[in-house]
């Protein structure tokens, strides 16, 4: 019986393979916690939303969808671009100011929900002082990569 | 006493500009300490390691308790752990005693932040003397320990367990390093992805794409709405505040001192928990507590006591563990490596000077928190105004710089802040819990090595039960984590059953 429970346990970890050894055995909990949670908690909770009782998380709720998606673009353009455009400057750190510059004012836009005179004097004056701002900090005084 | 020589007059002005910012950051509903932290990050880059500590710890003392400041003011928590100051503050700023509640704050903060600095001080040594001895078996089970007690405290177990588990596989993502004892080999990714992946996901890049773009997300998602009005701010005249408010509640100050670094230990439990505590516990015990709820000092004293105290606890098992006690001691570990210093039982050991500088920073902290925010409050009050159409197009800026030169400019660190900006954002919405995925992210790749060296040299499962005493003291702990969360599961249901028939 002893030997039997020792002969269970005992293990050998091939080194070849030793770099899938640890992965598998995760991946088979999480597996296994998944199934787990789907029968306790995401199929009562679908029977809820099946009975008008629950809303889905994003697809049934209210968001504001320009505001959201609008954040999702401009972050993926605001990336892009600066690689873009700081491969054309490079060791400069052009990149990041040229392209933070317009993110910012857009993003501001994008947020504001009254555009008053004034609103719009702070945003525009933000957006030129802010990236320029942190750009000769980081860049130029503390000599920071950026693109 | 050699560390006093390294002390200049750049390393408080960084201090007391780190609790600043941090401050500032606490105040403005919807950003965090940890936030501010994480969006630091990039100063700090070109500073030495003891100025940027001072920097980095100024920004976590001031962070936590510029929170105070819209609970009181906005009932609005600024960092989730303010949220039991809004239960007593914004009824005494309705009744125009707003600088008395925030002054309260301050004292009670500054007590509960000296406390746990003390604590810390005393504690961290001792447990790291003690860890010193662990070896690969006592260590995995040590982070086992850990994911087990954020799991337990979690809203649901299956669920916070779950999350800790993600993160884990998240980790994994890359190759098992050589530098570790690995095979240098990739796995859980596609061959296109390994120029990209080799080494896995960069840890800093990780953490601000979570606490930072996901935090604009959600937000973004709600329409950005701005929740301040001028009327609403309602800090009231100087008076109505003396010392003798204090008179009595000396027990209560102390006790949520020490609850909240006890809290604070427990690895990736946030403030709420520790406020949230304090706050029941003055309640149960306290001689007359009919008033708290209505704009009652004594609850206020609770919860920033409290929630302060957590700074000192959640080093205590960064410092001598390796493991960060709350999401802001995360983005902490990520500093400590850029600076070429790995933290566990060896940090205080070896590096003597940087432990009492850290020490100083954090006394020195909680000091300027105290002068900036008992004197200047009504000003500090204002930034509570600050649009976040102005705030959160920095706060994205501010990201890509950190994670860009995080590695000396890496892009693919860029687009890792959006892909865990979404993947934060779709885990919140579908409550699964970020603070285990986090910790398991951190830990995950040390727990893989701990655990696959430990069976390569011993061949055998059971080596993890009988290795020796401390062994078992942990699987002990780990069980009683465990059962303490059905414990406290049956309770609730309980408790929910009892509402649903009353």
């Amino acid at each position: 019986m002893e030997s039997g429970l020792s002969d269970l346990l005992s293990v050998s970890v091939d080194f070849q393979t030793s770099h899938l050894y640890f992965p598998t055995i995760i991946t088979w909990i999480m597996a296994g916690l998944f199934v787990a949670i789907l029968v306790t908690k995401v199929i009562p909770f679908l029977a809820a939303v099946k009975r008008g009782e629950r809303t889905l998380p994003i697809l049934g709720e209210p968001m504001d969808a320009f505001r959201f998606f609008g954040t999702l673009a401009l972050i993926a353009a605001y990336f892009y671009l600066m690689a873009v455009v700081g491969d054309m400057f490079p060791y400069t750190g052009y990149g990041f100011l040229f392209v933070s510059i317009p993110f910012v004012l857009l993003m501001s836009l994008l947020y504001a929900h009254e555009w008053t005179k004034k609103a719009l004097i702070v945003i525009c004056i933000n957006a030129i002082v802010a990236p320029s701002l942190v750009w000769y900090i980081l860049a130029k005084l503390f000599k920071i990569t950026l693109p | 006493m050699e560390f006093l020589s390294l002390l200049d007059v750049t390393f408080f002005l960084l201090t007391a500009l780190g609790a600043l910012v941090g401050i500032i950051f606490g105040a403005i509903p919807g950003m965090t300490a940890t936030m501010a932290v994480a969006v630091c990050l990039p100063l700090t880059y070109a500073l030495g390691l003891n100025h940027g500590l001072a920097l980095l710890l100024g920004l976590y003392v001031g962070g936590i308790s510029g929170g105070m400041v819209p609970a009181v003011l906005l009932n609005i928590p600024g960092t989730p752990s303010s949220i039991t100051t809004t239960f007593d503050g914004y009824p005494m700023a309705r009744k125009g005693e707003g600088e008395k509640a925030l002054k309260v704050c301050v004292i009670a903060s500054v007590v509960g932040g000296l406390i746990s600095a003390a604590v810390l001080f005393f504690f961290a040594p001792i447990l790291a003397d003690f860890s010193i001895k662990f070896s690969y078996i006592e260590k995995f089970l040590i982070i086992l320990l850990a994911l087990s007690v954020i799991a337990s405290l979690s809203s649901n177990m299956l669920v916070g367990i779950f999350s800790g588990v993600i993160g884990i596989w998240l980790s994994l993502i890359g190759d098992y390093s050589i530098s570790d004892g690995g095979n240098g080999k990739t796995r859980l990714m596609f061959d296109f992805m390994e120029p990209y992946l080799f080494e896995g996901f960069s840890l800093l890049p990780v953490l601000i794409g979570i606490f930072g773009i996901s935090t604009v997300l959600l937000e973004a998602e709600k329409g950005v709405k701005s929740d301040l009005n001028d009327e609403r701010v309602k800090i009231g005249k100087g008076g109505g505040f003396s010392f003798g408010i204090f008179h009595g509640r000396f027990t209560n100050m102390i006790r949520s001192s020490f609850i909240g670094t006890f809290v604070g230990m427990l690895p990736g439990v946030g403030g709420s928990a520790a406020s949230v505590l304090a706050y029941t516990q003055e309640k149960n015990l306290a001689r007359d507590s009919s008033e708290m709820g209505k704009g009652a000092p004594q609850g206020l004293i609770a919860s920033e006591s409290a929630n302060n105290a957590l700074t000192g606890g959640a080093l205590i098992p960064l410092l001598s563990l390796g493991i960060p006690g709350d999401s802001t001691t995360a983005v902490l570990i990520g500093a400590f490596t850029l600076q070429g210093i790995q933290v566990g039982p060896l940090f205080i050991p070896e590096n003597v000077d940087t432990w009492y500088i850290m020490m100083t920073a954090l006394i020195f902290a909680n000091f300027v928190m105290f002068f900036l925010m008992f004197f200047a409050i009504k000003h500090i009050a204002k930034v509570v105004m600050v649009p976040k159409h102005i705030l959160y197009p920095i706060i994205v800026m501010m990201c890509v710089v950190g994670a860009y030169a995080i590695n000396y400019g890496i892009m693919f660190d860029v687009w890792t802040l959006l892909i865990f900006g979404v993947l934060g954002y779709l885990v919140q919405k579908v409550g699964l819990e970020v603070a285990p995925l986090i910790i398991g992210f951190i830990l995950g790749s040390q727990a893989e090595v701990y655990f696959v060296k430990s069976l390569e040299s011993y061949g055998t499962f059971s080596i993890f039960f009988t290795k020796s005493p401390i062994a078992v003291v942990l699987w002990l702990l780990i069980l009683a984590s465990v059962v303490f969360s059905i414990l406290m599961s049956l309770k609730n249901r309980a408790k929910q059953r009892q509402a649903d028939i009353s």
